[in-house]
């Protein structure tokens, strides 16, 4: 029972980094249906920007805690900048021209740039990325938690309420909902559509450099980091829906719980097979997600 | 304050406006008729910036706003109640209404008084009040459309564009919706109404004109229309 407990705290630790990543497709998803397919290498970036930023701090003499809270505003500066560079150069040109899949091929080709622009700056090795809090575990009953991965999961749930808050209570938040819900009808209302959906890329790549400083400290930095984190994150947010916020929460709980108990019970090397055969079983008896609305198209 | 002069405007390679002309005064109402597929919505939306015109111009009050964004053209004053009402299903009718007064809230455009605007649009549809904190997507059709007009108004708009405000709605919500019309007007709002009812559309209007492929047929003022042998025939016959 206690073995049990154990692995599904650590499993909610990482299933709330895929979920964070997952709302990330969301954004640019609601407003452009358009999503970035290098989403996990946003991740990445982030991630190294983070540790070029902490090493940076500390060699300042800062503590590994001050060093890390002022990273943040950086990487999340970054995360936005890097969000809208996406959309200008891969989203945007595709849209124009009406192309139905353009817009795929573009950010996987960017993706892979930045990748690949990533090891030449930071090298193919993975990094340690100091952890701003001490790294022995709490023990909660028996149970271990670290208290990184206890971060993780407040940080997580505070960015998503952050979003939602934003969403529902400034005006330009109601103008992403309405930019969402129908485009057309939303530049009638003199909103600059165009601008909303820069904007959703440059917070969906943000959520991903933010989950990636959530994540590094438990795991490692580098190069690579980005592309099963980015696959993974893309299966919860089918799984959730792509419209749903509360559906990626569970989405990447259920993917995180099932990892870590497979991995425990079965083999570790069978770790990623019940997520993806999830994805399977969803797609086909409720291809809109477990939380997601069925769209009706009207014809 | 709105005068369009030789639009020709139509999707990819199918031409449907062959050069059409429209002058709507300040503080008048112009109805728009014709029948299915004249043109008449093809209209409205190359004056919204919803479609890109090929050629011609679009003044408002004086300002040439042809081939503007729509959010541009919305910005200066123009405001579109469009077809299908195109309410923001996901928003409660408060934020709906909010919405509408987008440019006046993020200092795009005169603010004058949001809050009294709301108030006023509550006591015109005293439906909506009721039901501000619903979700847009849970009303009838008829108080979606009282929103897409109640949200069109709250632009404080120089020009109201109003698309088949009573498709689809039962014959006392069709009155109630034209007497909404003529307040309005009596409220010196400046109007361009595309209907169905014809009839009733030019009982409301000052001056009217009628759309056949495309084309202008004929226009004129509303009551001289009314008595058209040729525009009853065609148009105003059929009960309405």
């Amino acid at each position: 029972m206690q073995i049990l407990m154990q692995l599904i705290v650590s499993g909610i630790s990482v299933g709330m980094i895929y979920g964070v990543i997952a709302f990330g497709y969301q954004l640019s998803f609601a407003t452009s249906k358009t999503l970035n397919f290098g989403q996990g290498e946003a991740l990445m970036l982030g991630a190294l920007v983070g540790l070029t930023t902490v090493n940076f701090l500390i060699g300042n003499a800062l503590g590994n805690f001050w060093a890390y809270v002022l990273m943040l505003p950086v990487v999340l500066a970054f995360g936005a900048l890097q969000g809208s560079v996406v959309e200008w150069l891969g989203v945007r040109p595709a849209m124009r021209a009406k192309s139905e899949a353009g817009w795929i091929m573009a950010t996987i080709a960017l993706g892979i740039i930045f990748k690949n622009l990533a090891e030449n700056i930071w090298g193919r090795d993975a990094l340690k990325f100091p952890s701003p809090l001490p790294e022995a575990s709490l023990s909660f009953g028996g149970i271990r938690i670290q208290p990184m991965e206890i971060v993780v999961v407040i940080g997580a749930i505070v960015l998503m309420v952050a979003v939602e808050l934003f969403n529902r209570y400034s005006i330009y938040g109601k103008a992403v909902v309405a930019t969402s819900n129908d485009r057309d009808a939303a530049g009638l209302m003199g909103i600059n559509t165009n601008r909303i959906i820069t904007f959703s890329y440059a917070l969906s790549s943000m959520s991903a450099a933010f989950a990636g400083v959530l994540v590094a400290p438990v795991t490692l930095t580098g190069a690579s980091m980005g592309a099963v984190l980015g696959l993974k994150a893309f299966a919860v947010a089918i799984i959730g829906g792509l419209s749903s916020g509360l559906g990626v929460v569970i989405g990447g709980l259920i993917l995180g719980i099932t990892e870590t108990l497979t991995g425990y019970y079965i083999s570790t090397g069978y770790k990623d097979v019940p997520g993806l055969l999830l994805l399977l079983i969803v797609l086909s008896l409720k291809p809109s997600g477990l939380f997601g609305k069925a769209a009706i198209k009207k014809v | 304050m709105l005068k369009i002069d030789n639009l020709v405007a139509g999707y990819g390679k199918v031409k449907v406006l062959h050069g059409i002309s429209i002058h709507v005064p300040k503080g008048k109402t112009v109805a728009l008729i014709g029948s299915n597929g004249a043109g008449k919505t093809t209209t409205l939306r190359a004056l919204s910036g919803m479609l890109k015109p090929e050629s011609g111009s679009i003044l408002l009050g004086g300002k040439n706003i042809t081939g503007l964004t729509s959010h541009d053209i919305t910005r200066l004053g123009l405001a579109h109640s469009p077809e299908g009402r195109r309410v923001f299903s996901t928003l409660p009718v408060m934020d709906n209404l909010l919405l509408g007064a987008f440019p006046r809230l993020t200092g795009m455009r005169a603010k004058g008084d949001v809050d009294g605007d709301i108030n006023r649009m509550f006591e015109l549809f005293p439906r909506l009040k009721e039901r501000k904190a619903q979700l847009a997507g849970t009303l009838s059709g008829g108080e979606q459309q009282m929103l897409a007009m109640a949200r069109a108004l709250m632009l404080n708009p120089d020009v109201l564009l109003l698309d088949e405000p009573s498709m689809g709605l039962s014959p006392r919500l069709v009155e109630e919706i034209f007497h909404t019309i003529e307040r309005l007007k009596k409220a010196n709002i400046t109007m361009l109404l595309v209907e169905q009812f014809a009839a009733a559309a030019l009982d409301v209007s000052d001056f009217g004109y009628v759309m056949e492929n495309g084309h202008i047929r004929t226009s004129g003022e509303a009551s001289a229309l009314q008595n058209d042998p040729a525009v009853k025939a065609a148009y105003l016959g059929g009960g309405h």
